[in-house]
């Protein structure tokens, strides 16, 4: 943080000046290189912290966890005694998902993330995921990545401004390296954490996605992370049965947003020893799930989500799995244990997606679709509906698949999902996070539902005069009569011949005037004998008004204000037609009026 | 001005320089992370990758001890360590396939079918599976598919094999010219062995073409010469087919075989009363390519025989003959049951009606009367069995033979 503050309290010595354009110059071009080894930083990061996770898991569960093993019950108890011990007094920060921490941090820290946060995040989460957590890799991957991406950015001592934005590059890269899903990283990013496709870190986001994938898929391979049959809808009443699995998507995820907002502040208002003692909790009940049945539950379960889309579960069973994930995720996360969401959200949807679909196949045999791709559309379904994120729903479905034929019923079910969720629980889960933790956050689903005002909202009929730029300074005074003067009137526009428009002013047309009014007073003022000939554009010169259409947005107009007293909005099929006219008190009445 | 853009210019340089060695140490560092996080993906690998032999070991022996249950759950396991391993896979879908788990199976390797649509193995499953679902032309298509598709170095052993499948599940279907065909083709394209010879034999009879059976177990034969089950099947079949000398002559061979290996004829026992059959109605048999004499000596004595049988039978009835045997009853006061020796050297087509008189009263009275033995018995052979050629292209066994293709 020292160096940032340095650079913010910039010295008013020349040298200082100059080293300040400087910096500004190199930050630009550091910002994309930098956007690379932050990719690929993050990517070694991810695949060291799956492998991680993995390790613990065969430590510490074996490497075939069974029911009725008794080590499914101990292990995570332990654990989650450790953990709450190491996010108590070592790294408080660590705690959550990780998509919030990385908000705050863009939001609230100028976009810091300590790299004690990022070393508590890997550890922490790689313990609780590993030794059975109904918690994900993904979000803290994305935190992993956000934090790597400030510790650099940090080390070349960049401005403010590009250190927050540094946050989302790293954020997108982590996400991306661990869904082996560059697009659906990219989406993510921008639906959820910046919340607007800002041109300016696109590009570094997108760079350092790709490059976390590259990584990525140079140690884990290219293959999608689940695949299934192609699906051919032969009916299109087919996506009946995928209608259905919105439906029930989007209760489902009403279900689980509701037991988390109830259960986790609930848990945080408990005794601080109790809440000590919440993960260690937390895991034995996550433990005796799996010791009496169910030990698929535990984990990230991405296992098993690859066997229902083998249709290996009856429908009834996976129901069930379904219930139980709800209930184990809700515990890890409300009892403050590190890990993501992302892998449980799409374990409850692959469940209900594939026993619905195993119900249909049971109940309407000539439906085509096979397991798998109910499974996958459910996915999607829960990923929309749970996590408001439509448009990454969707492509995450299709890049963890490399399957495009199933778009349409997933576009339908996630929509479905989607606004039923939104209807029955209109804060997104993210955002009831950030209320309970004291924060406020932008949403990022109000930003996108926002309507911007355009300078059509503001737009009034042409009142004031309205002046050819050919016509003589001569004639302009009898023009101007015709008007009835210029008391009345706050400017007068000037149509050049080029097709643009002049705004000037009654003082700019008055001292125009002097020389030709009738008034001797005028004519005393003016500074040299004007000439007969001289036309009001060549007196005006070559500065025009801004171009300006109503479709633009309302704020455009405001930096134009300081210079011309109103400005003139035009067509834009037909260069210089005047649509009307918009004036500083126009756009903040405009304004006032929300 | 001087000091200023001096400053500058140091202020620039410090930049520069700075970032130089920012970038170069970010440089290693990264080089540093990548060398550190290859070394333990490479160990995290091989113990995975050794772990995933352990538990696919296990399951293949209790695939093996036919536990598909126990096969199942150390698959799943070996596929968590190496997913997507198509051997793996494979056998898992078949562990489903084997506790019941149709429709998963199924599934499963539709799933591993759309990854590799040319796989014979998984095409063999499928095909089985479609089988067992009845999805008839599914299970054709895959067959078809399982066999034009790629075998991973013994296609042209299993290629045969699941043609016969194929042929064997036709049958099961009652598709049998469909299943001939499959036959044919399998025996035509695979090389000459003993085993799949005897097989496509076996099954071109089920599929009632004796005449090619015949062809496979000459084949069979000439594979193995000397072979008793071979020349054993081949007279049977004559036997069957109404070639009497052929079968004769065959299941002797086979007879002299044994005995000349010291094997035991004692599970062979109706190959020998096959044998002595067909020697008996050798005997008997009024053969057209017999001298005159000789025919009308056997036709006196089958018309003796089936006399007596006639007789035996109606005496069995005390009130009114059945009309059948009203009819035959009449037959034999007529010409075909009177006529002498003289009467049939001088008539030749009296030879035949006599002879049809003989074969329809051995068929008549079986059917209202008790079964016959003896030459009854034989003469009803002669009467019911259809006469077919067994040998188009060939001659006797142990001759060169032609591939049927």
């Amino acid at each position: 943080m020292s160096k940032v503050e340095s650079t913010e309290v910039a010295p008013n010595t020349p040298a200082a000046e100059v080293t300040s354009q400087v910096a500004a110059l190199r930050e630009e071009r550091l910002f994309l290189l930098l956007s690379i080894f932050i990719g690929v930083i993050s990517g070694l990061l991810v695949v060291s912290f799956r492998m991680a996770i993995d390790w613990l898991s065969v430590l510490m569960r074996g490497s075939s966890p069974q029911p009725h093993q008794l080590r499914l019950i101990v292990v995570p108890t332990i654990a989650g005694l450790v953990i709450a011990l190491f996010v108590r007094y070592v790294f408080p920060e660590a705690r959550g998902s990780g998509v919030n921490q990385t908000k705050a941090a863009l939001y609230i820290r100028n976009g810091y993330i300590s790299g004690r946060t990022v070393v508590g995040k890997f550890l922490l989460s790689a313990l609780a995921i590993g030794s059975g957590y109904s918690l994900g890799p993904e979000d803290p991957s994305l935190q992993i990545g956000a934090g790597v991406a400030s510790l650099i950015s940090r080390r070349f001592g960049l401005s403010r401004e590009r250190l927050r934005v540094f946050a989302p590059i790293g954020a997108a890269a982590g996400l991306a390296a661990a869904f082996n899903a560059p697009i659906s990283a990219i989406l993510f990013v921008i639906e959820e954490v910046i919340g607007n496709w800002s041109a300016a870190v696109l590009g570094s986001i997108v760079l350092s996605a790709i490059s976390g994938v590259v990584v990525a898929r140079w140690f884990w391979g290219a293959e999608p992370m689940f695949r299934i049959p192609v699906v051919n809808l032969v009916d299109p009443r087919e996506l009946l049965a995928y209608a259905v699995l919105g439906v029930v998507g989007g209760i489902a995820s009403l279900v689980f947003t509701k037991a988390l907002g109830w259960l986790r502040p609930l848990l945080r208002r408990q005794p601080a020893s109790w809440q000590l003692a919440q993960p260690a909790a937390a895991g034995f009940l996550i433990g005796c799930i799996g010791y009496f049945g169910l030990p698929q539950v535990m984990g990230a379960g991405y296992e098993a989500i690859d066997a229902a889309m083998h249709a290996q579960f009856a429908w009834k069973i996976l129901l069930l799995l379904a219930l139980f994930k709800i209930v184990a995720t809700t515990l890890s996360f409300a009892s403050g244990t590190p890990g993501g969401m992302f892998a449980p959200t799409l374990f409850i949807g692959a469940m209900l997606g594939a026993s619905i679909g195993s119900f249909e196949h049971h109940f309407f045999p000539h439906l085509t679709g096979s397991i798998g791709s109910y499974a996958l559309v459910g996915m999607g379904v829960l990923f929309a509906a749970f996590l408001r994120a439509p448009l990454t729903s969707v492509f995450m479905v299709l890049e963890v698949s490399a399957n495009y034929s199933i778009v349409l019923p997933v576009i339908l079910a996630n929509t479905i999902a989607y606004l039923i969720s939104r209807t029955l629980q209109p804060v997104p889960i993210f955002e009831i996070f950030t209320h309970q933790d004291g924060l406020d956050l932008p949403s990022m689903e109000e930003q996108r539902e926002e309507s911007n005002l355009h300078l059509e909202d503001a737009l009034h009929p042409v009142v004031v005069p309205v002046l050819q730029g050919s016509e003589t300074i001569a004639s302009v005074w009898n023009s101007m009569t015709r008007y009835g003067g210029l008391d009345d009137a706050p400017a007068v526009l000037v149509h050049c011949s080029d097709g643009l428009w002049y705004a000037a002013t009654s003082r700019e047309i008055e001292s125009f005037l002097a020389g030709f009014a009738p008034d001797a007073t005028l004519a005393t003022q003016a500074s040299e004998p004007p000439r007969p000939t001289l036309t009001l554009e060549q007196r005006l010169g070559p500065e025009r008004t801004p171009v300006l259409f109503p479709d633009l947005p309302l704020a455009s107009a405001l930096p134009h204000f300081r210079r011309w007293p109103l400005l003139p909005i035009t067509n834009r099929a037909m260069r210089g037609a005047l649509e009307g006219t918009v004036s500083l008190d126009d756009v903040l009445k405009r304004y006032q009026q929300r | 001005m001087p000091t200023t853009i001096d400053e500058t210019s140091i202020a620039t340089r410090r930049l520069i320089l700075r970032d130089a060695l920012a970038i170069l140490s970010l440089t290693l560092a990264t080089a540093v992370l990548f060398a550190i996080t290859l070394f333990l993906f490479r160990s995290f690998s091989a113990h995975r990758a050794d772990l995933a032999q352990r538990w696919s070991q296990r399951g293949v022996e209790a695939l093996s001890a036919h536990k598909p249950g126990e096969a199942i759950v150390a698959l799943r396991t070996a596929l968590t360590y190496a997913p997507g391993t198509p051997k793996y896979e494979q056998l898992l879908a078949q562990a489903l396939g084997e506790a019941g788990l149709t429709d998963e199976s199924y599934q499963y390797f539709m799933g591993l079918w759309e990854a590799e649509p040319g796989n014979s193995i998984i095409n063999l499953q499928l095909a089985r599976l479609a089988a067992k679902r009845n999805e008839r032309a599914a299970a054709v298509n895959f067959y078809r598919a399982a066999i034009y598709g790629t075998w991973e170095g013994d296609g042209s052993v299993r290629r045969p094999e699941v043609r016969l499948e194929l042929a064997r599940y036709l049958m099961a279907n009652h598709d049998l010219p469909s299943a001939r065909l499959e036959l044919l083709t399998a025996g035509g394209n695979a090389p000459d062995d003993y085993d799949r010879d005897m097989t496509i034999g076996q099954l071109l009879e089920q599929t009632e073409d004796p005449a090619d059976a015949f062809v496979y177990y000459q084949r069979a034969s000439a594979a193995r010469p000397g072979d008793p089950a071979a020349l054993d099947a081949a007279g049977r079949l004559a036997y069957r087919s109404g070639d009497f000398e052929e079968a004769h002559h065959l299941l002797e061979r086979a007879y002299a075989e044994r005995e000349q290996k010291h094997e035991s004829i004692d599970s062979n026992a109706d190959d020998v009363t096959m044998m002595d059959n067909a020697a008996r109605i050798l005997e008997l048999l009024p053969s057209p390519t017999l001298p005159v004499r000789m025919r009308v000596v056997r036709i006196l004595a089958a018309q003796a025989i089936a006399r007596k049988r006639f007789a035996a039978c109606s005496a069995e009835f005390s009130a009114k003959l059945p009309p059948a045997l009203q009819a035959l009853g009449t037959r034999w006061y007529g010409a075909d049951g009177t006529a002498g020796a003289t009467a049939l050297l001088r008539n030749p087509s009296q030879q035949d009606s006599t002879m049809q008189l003989v074969y329809d009263t051995e068929v008549q009275t079986e059917k209202f009367c008790a079964a016959p033995t003896g030459d009854d018995a034989l003469l009803l052979i002669l009467a019911t069995t259809p006469k077919l050629n067994l040998q188009p292209q060939a001659g006797r066994l142990g001759q060169p033979i032609t591939p049927h293709d």
